[in-house]
C-alpha cells in the first residue's frame, strides 16, 4: 500500500470517528424514540411507534418546563443583549488603561461556576425582597431568568466587542457632523452596524438560557423548566418520552440553523449586488 | 452663504506633545484655502479643531465673527469630508446625501429632491438608489461633497480627500472642486500635502511644519518667493546650497559657498557672516559660459522637459530641468559643462537656529 493511500485511509477514519462521536448519540437517541420498548432501546427495534410523542404530549410536568424554559428564554434575551451592548460600548469608552481591570470585571460572570451563581442569586435577592417588602418577586421564574441574564450578559457583551472592533468610528464623527445628536448617532449609524451581532447575541443567549441547567437548579426554587424536569426524570429512570423530546428539539434546531444561514446567504446577496 | 474664519492665536497640545503652536490665520468668506505640510505637521488638528472635534488648548477659532467655544460639530456651521471620506455603507448614495436633512426633521420626499439636486450637481445624476459599494472611488468622492453640501454649510472643510485616488482622477477632481466651490461659493478649507493640489486649486496657501505656519500666500508668492528654507524646499522640487553670507545690497545677497561665492535676492533677516542658503529652482538653471563648474551624473527625459542631474565641487548634487528647445540631447552622462541662473530667480534664506 502506497503511503498516499494510508494517509486517504487514516483521514477517512478520522472523519468516520469524529462524526460519530459528534452525532452518534444523538442518532442513537432519535431511533430510541420510536420504538416500542418502556426503557429506551436501539436493538433489537421492535415496532416503529409515534407512541411516545403522544405520551410526551400528555406529560403535564414536562410540557409545563417547556412552557417556561421558553417564557425564561425570551426575557434572559430581552435583558442579557442590552445589557451586553451597553458594556461592550462602554469598554470602547473607557480610559484605555482601565479597560483590563473593566474587561476582567465584566467577563468574570462567564469565569465564575453556575452554581455558585445560582446559590449566590437565590441569597441575594431573599435579602433585598424581605428588606423592600417585595416578597411576591421571589420567584423561580424570576431568580432563574436574573441569575442566568448575569452571565449570559457577559457572553453578548464578548460578541459585540468582536464586531465594535472593525467598526468605522469617523462614521460616526461623520454623522455628528452632519448635525446628528448623540442618540441618532446611535440609532441610525451604530445599530444597524451592530445588527448582524444583535441577532447572534439574541440566539446566542436564548440557547444558553433553553439548556441552562447549573445555574437554573438553584435559582428556580419551587418552579421548573426543561433541564430541571428532565434531570429528575433521568434519576427516576430514562423513557423514550424524553427521546421524543430530543427528536424534536434536534428539528427546531436544525430548521432554525438552515433558516439562518439562508437568510445570511440572501444578505450576502443582497450585499454583493 | 459663505462665512469667513478667524483662528486666533490658536495652540493645541496633546500631553506634553504640542500639535499647533500659537497659529492665527484670516479666511475669508467664499475664499479657496489650503493648509498645506509633511503629515504630522498640524493641519489636520486645526481642521479637527475648527469642525468642533477637538478643542483648543489656548486661543480662539471664530465662524461668521461667532467664538466657536463650547459649540459641538453638530451645531457648527461646517461640514467635514474625511480623509477616508467615511460614507455610510449601510445607506443608499441618496440617503447619505439626505442624512444631514433627516437628522434636522426634513420630509422624505424633500430629501430625496435635494439629493437628486446636489448629484446633478456633482456629475452623478441619477445614482441615488445605488449602493455605496458599487461606486468607484472617484463616484465616491463626489457623493462625499454633495452629502456635505446637502446641509448649506458655510464653511467646507476638506481632509485630504483625493489622496485615495490615482493620479489622473487626482487631476481631474482638482478642476472639478475649485469648479464646484466657484458654483457654491461655499469658503472652503483644503488640508493636503500635496504641493500641487495647493498650488492649482488655491486662493491662498498657508504651508506648515511642526506645528507652526511658515508662510501664507497665493501660489506665485509660495512658489516664487518662499520665506523659510522649509517652503523653499517643500513646495516644489528646488536646488539648496548651503553658505555664510558675505555681503547684502540692494535687495540681493552674496553668498560663499563650496560652488563658489553665488548671488540671489536676498530674504529677510540677512547679514553678512549669517548661515543660509541659497535655493534656486531646476527650471531656472541653464547652461551657460560661465558658471559652476558641474559634470553631467544622469538624465531623465520625461517629455516636456529633461532632468539633468549634475555633480558639482565638493560633492555637492544639482538638478537642472530643460525644456526642449534648450538641446539638453548635447548633456550626455560624462560631459563637462558650466550651469548659469539669474540671480532675480534665486533666493537667499536665513538659516534657522531650532
Amino acid at each position: 500500500m502506497s503511503s498516499a493511500l494510508i494517509g486517504r485511509a487514516m483521514l477517512g477514519f478520522y472523519f468516520l470517528a469524529f462524526f460519530g462521536f459528534l452525532f452518534g448519540p444523538l442518532i442513537v437517541m432519535s431511533v430510541t424514540a420510536f420504538n416500542t420498548p418502556e426503557y429506551p432501546q436501539v436493538w433489537p427495534f421492535e415496532q416503529f411507534t409515534f407512541a411516545w410523542f403522544q405520551k410526551l404530549a400528555q406529560d403535564d410536568n414536562l410540557m409545563q418546563g417547556l412552557q417556561n424554559s421558553f417564557i425564561i428564554g425570551a426575557f434572559v434575551v430581552a435583558l442579557a443583549v442590552p445589557m451586553g451592548l451597553a458594556g461592550a460600548i462602554v469598554m470602547t469608552q473607557v480610559y484605555a488603561p482601565a479597560r483590563g481591570l473593566y474587561y476582567l470585571v465584566v467577563v468574570s460572570p462567564v469565569l465564575t461556576p453556575g452554581v455558585i451563581i445560582g446559590i449566590s442569586t437565590v441569597i441575594f435577592w431573599k435579602d433585598v425582597t424581605g428588606f423592600t417588602g417585595a416578597q411576591s418577586l421571589f420567584t423561580g421564574m424570576f431568580l432563574a431568568t436574573l441569575g442566568q441574564s448575569t452571565f449570559i450578559a457577559s457572553y453578548c457583551m464578548l460578541i459585540f466587542l468582536s464586531r465594535l472592533q472593525r467598526y468605522d468610528r469617523t462614521q460616526e464623527e461623520a454623522a455628528l457632523d452632519l448635525g446628528a445628536s448623540r442618540g441618532q448617532v446611535f440609532l441610525h449609524i451604530l445599530l444597524p452596524f451592530l445588527r448582524p451581532a444583535v441577532v447572534s447575541a439574541a440566539v446566542i443567549a436564548f440557547l444558553s438560557s433553553f439548556e441552562n441547567y447549573n445555574t437554573t437548579t438553584f435559582a428556580i426554587l419551587a418552579d421548573k423548566t426543561l433541564t430541571t424536569v428532565l434531570a429528575g426524570r433521568v434519576r427516576q429512570g430514562m423513557t423514550p418520552a424524553i427521546s421524543a423530546m430530543a427528536v424534536l428539539i434536534i428539528a427546531v434546531t436544525v430548521a432554525g440553523a438552515i433558516l439562518y444561514e439562508a437568510a445570511k446567504a440572501r444578505e450576502r446577496r443582497d450585499a454583493a449586488v | 452663504m459663505s462665512a469667513d474664519i478667524d483662528i486666533d492665536h490658536v495652540t493645541i497640545r496633546f500631553g506634553d506633545f504640542v500639535a499647533v503652536k500659537d497659529v492665527s490665520l484670516k479666511i475669508a468668506g467664499g475664499e479657496f484655502f489650503s493648509i498645506l505640510g509633511p503629515s504630522g505637521c498640524g493641519k489636520t488638528t486645526i481642521l479637527r479643531t475648527v469642525s468642533g472635534f477637538l478643542a483648543p488648548t489656548a486661543g480662539t477659532v471664530r465662524i461668521g465673527g461667532k467664538d466657536m467655544a463650547g459649540v459641538g460639530p453638530n451645531k457648527r456651521p461646517t461640514a467635514l469630508i474625511f480623509q477616508n471620506l467615511a460614507l455610510f455603507p449601510l445607506m443608499s448614495v441618496a440617503e447619505n446625501i439626505g442624512y444631514g436633512l433627516r437628522v434636522r426633521g426634513v420630509p422624505g420626499k424633500e430629501r430625496r429632491r435635494k439629493a437628486d439636486e446636489l448629484l446633478s450637481l456633482v456629475a452623478l445624476p441619477g445614482s441615488g438608489d445605488k449602493r455605496i459599494g458599487e461606486l468607484s472611488g472617484g463616484q465616491k468622492q463626489r457623493v462625499a461633497i454633495a452629502r456635505a453640501l446637502a446641509v448649506e454649510p458655510q464653511v467646507l472643510l476638506l481632509d485630504e480627500p483625493l489622496s485615495a485616488l490615482d493620479l489622473r482622477l487626482r487631476q481631474h477632481m482638482r478642476t472639478e472642486l475649485r469648479a464646484i466651490q466657484k458654483r457654491v461659493g461655499v469658503t472652503f478649507i483644503y488640508i493636503t500635502h500635496d504641493q500641487g493640489e495647493a498650488l492649482t486649486m488655491s486662493d491662498r496657501v498657508a504651508v506648515m511644519n511642526h506645528g507652526v505656519v511658515e508662510q501664507v500666500g497665493d501660489g506665485h508668492a509660495v512658489y516664487d518667493s518662499p520665506a523659510t528654507p522649509f517652503v523653499a524646499s517643500f513646495v516644489g522640487e528646488n536646488n539648496g546650497v548651503s553658505g555664510r553670507i558675505s555681503a547684502v545690497a540692494d535687495g540681493f545677497a552674496q553668498i560663499d559657498t563650496a560652488l563658489g561665492s553665488l548671488k540671489g535676492r536676498a530674504g529677510a533677516g540677512l547679514e553678512p557672516g549669517a548661515a543660509a542658503t541659497l535655493f534656486v529652482r531646476p527650471e531656472r538653471l541653464r547652461p551657460a559660459a560661465e558658471g559652476i563648474a558641474a559634470m553631467v551624473s544622469a538624465t531623465a527625459f520625461e517629455g516636456h522637459l529633461t532632468h539633468v542631474g549634475l555633480s558639482c565641487a565638493d560633492g555637492h548634487s544639482l538638478t537642472m530641468s530643460l525644456g526642449r528647445d534648450i538641446g539638453a540631447h548635447a548633456l550626455t552622462p560624462g560631459a563637462e559643462v558650466r550651469i548659469g541662473y539669474n540671480p532675480a530667480e534665486a533666493i537667499v534664506l536665513r538659516q534657522e537656529a531650532r
